[in-house]
């Protein structure tokens, strides 16, 4: 059986993990912790991926980055291409991924007793060593829940996937794509192995997510 | 010397506070939504006044005129927090060394661990502590960054009320020993005593001066701050005569001989309104129709009747009539008395409702100002 999508998917959730977590932990303390112009606009961009078809959503990902697409130009400069490339499967996991980081995050950011941060800030810590000693340590079970959320989402994402980066087998089929084209080829076998195998790597992070959530610090 | 005027506009709440205190400790009291919290946030930068000046020893810490607003950071100042906002993920030792430079122990660290009897304490973790030995570890971290300014919200209120009267003095002690600026924050007149050296009254925002906490309970300057202090048996009287050593009143229909104030000046005149109270505790029962030997006994001596009473455990609160014509001055009684378990039974109030009181002139307190 061909695993290359097994590991395609893999990398790219990883990656678009990543990616999720670097940018959305800081704005998820932002949102939690600073009352700014344009934050609730910011708050109810960043959920929009949770409420919008994927096929809208990856329509308009697809007009951005595509080859005459505003982002899609600039990056043509540095040669990146986006649009029919594991990238682009990259970013359209990280936008399906973003508003389920950001909700649990800053759910644990807004958890986090004020008066310890205002505590710490009387003894001298700025703003930054604040965010790095007293609340994202305090909000780590909450960051760590919506960083395993968000690559379980990401690993599982069919619909912006398959607008931003199509279904190119070898080459951009990742394991959602993989097993609706063995559907599509009534090969049930492959389909079903595929599916036991993405419940089995889901379920294995649920767990360890649960074990780590009890660990003290 | 700490001077803070600071106005802040919160919706409908206004914070319009103003003292200056030249003693080391000062206290904040006042009910819960009086603007003691918000004083203390503004002292510690963690709050911007819309306008004002705070000044402590010298240094300007805020000022809207000269658009001076130093963060938290740079104030040199230590806060103690209500609940004490120890970090639950470190450990005492961590907690103590998070505020000092360098992280290393200090000379000073170790003396402060040893004056609050921290040292069996490090290893654990905040929520392992009682709440005596948090207090202490959140003194102990304020004060390990040295600081010039020492703020403290409600400190005590957490613990258990055996507890809270032990680590009062223990407080009062320590702050002492320390010897810089400290603001107190309590609900509690009798804890803002035990601790402090003056005392600010807040009501609604507005503060009345930072004041000397004898004279605050001993000598009120009005009738508001009277008020403040939970004063009993406020009452009302017409000057009838200040030219003596004592001033003479018309309360009632007789005549009521008051001490002097001995710091606050009396501006009115014979025949003007003022406000005065009688401390429920220093009225005395005086049995009818027995000849009154003791001359003091015989000033300030009213007829009457109780007309209601309180058990309150190990005092009786009595309501008293004055046995004379018109309206009672307090609705359906004149003055409220308070006397020990022990007298009300010996003297077997429950049964003999007619006595006679006196007054001690030295227990009416004159108001000069509303």
């Amino acid at each position: 059986m061909d695993m290359f999508p097994v590991w395609l998917s893999l990398r790219v959730a990883l990656l678009a993990t990543l990616i999720t977590v670097a940018a959305g932990v800081p704005l998820a303390w932002l949102l939690a912790r600073r009352h700014f112009p344009g934050r609730d606009v910011i708050s109810a961009a960043v959920l929009s991926p949770l409420v919008l078809p994927p096929t809208v959503l990856g329509y308009y990902l697809l007009m951005l980055v595509g080859a005459r697409g505003a982002l899609g130009r600039v990056l043509e400069r540095w040669n990146i291409e986006l649009a029919f490339t594991w990238k682009g499967a990259v970013l359209a996991a990280a936008v399906g991924s973003f508003p389920l980081l950001i909700r649990t995050a800053q759910a644990g950011f807004e958890s986090v007793d004020r008066r310890l941060e205002q505590a710490a800030a009387t003894l001298g810590h700025s703003e930054l060593s604040i965010f790095w000693t007293i609340s994202a340590p305090l909000a780590w079970r909450a960051i760590l829940a919506g960083t395993v959320l968000a690559f379980c989402r990401a690993f599982g994402d069919f619909g912006i996937t398959l607008m931003v980066a199509g279904n190119i087998p070898g080459r951009t089929q990742t394991l959602p794509l993989a097993i609706y084209d063995h559907v599509q080829a009534n090969q049930l076998d492959q389909a079903n192995m595929l599916s036991l195998l993405s419940i089995g790597i889901v379920l294995f992070l649920m767990l360890a997510l649960g074990r780590a959530a009890r660990l003290r610090f | 010397m700490l001077s803070v005027t600071a106005r802040k506009q919160f919706g409908d709440f206004t914070l319009d506070a103003a003292w200056t205190s030249d003693q080391a400790i000062v206290a904040l009291v006042g009910p819960s939504g009086s603007g003691k919290t918000l004083t203390l946030q503004c002292l510690a930068g963690l709050i911007s006044p819309d306008s004002g000046r705070i000044i402590a020893t010298g240094r300007t810490l805020f000022d809207s005129d000269a658009r001076v607003d130093l963060r938290p950071q740079q104030r040199r100042i230590g806060y103690v927090f209500q609940g004490y906002a120890l970090f639950p993920h470190m450990t005492v030792a961590q907690n103590l060394a998070y505020g000092v430079r360098n992280g290393a122990r200090s000379d000073l660290t170790n003396r402060i661990i040893d004056r609050l009897g921290l040292g069996p304490l490090m290893a654990r973790y905040p929520q392992d502590l009682s709440g005596g030995q948090q207090q202490r570890a959140a003194l102990a971290r304020a004060l390990a960054t040295d600081p010039d300014l020492l703020l403290l919200d409600e400190p005590l209120s957490a613990l258990d009320a055996p507890l809270r009267r032990e680590l009062a003095s223990e407080l009062s002690h320590t702050l002492r020993d320390w010897g810089k600026l400290a603001v107190l924050v309590t609900h509690d007149l009798a804890e803002a005593y035990q601790i402090a050296d003056m005392v600010v009254l807040y009501d609604h925002g507005r503060t009345t001066g930072a004041v000397p906490k004898n004279d605050l309970l001993w000598n009120p300057s009005s009738e508001r701050v009277a008020r403040l202090i939970g004063a009993r048996n406020i009452l009302e009287a017409t000057i009838a005569d200040t030219s003596g050593d004592s001033i003479v009143l018309d309360w009632r229909g007789g005549r009521l001989e008051a001490a002097r104030s001995p710091s606050h000046q009396l501006h009115a005149r014979a025949g003007e309104q003022l406000a005065f109270f009688v401390r429920p505790e220093y009225v005395r029962l005086i049995r009818k129709n027995r000849p009154v030997t003791d001359g003091l006994r015989q000033t300030n001596l009213f007829h009457g009747d109780i007309v209601g009473e309180r058990d309150e455990g190990t005092v009786w609160v009595l309501y008293f009539r004055l046995a004379r014509p018109g309206q009672p001055s307090q609705g359906e009684y004149d003055l409220e008395i308070e006397i020990p378990k022990l007298v009300y039974e010996r003297l077997r109030i429950s049964t003999d409702r007619h006595w006679d009181v006196s007054i001690h002139p030295g227990s009416i307190q004159v108001l000069p100002g509303r």
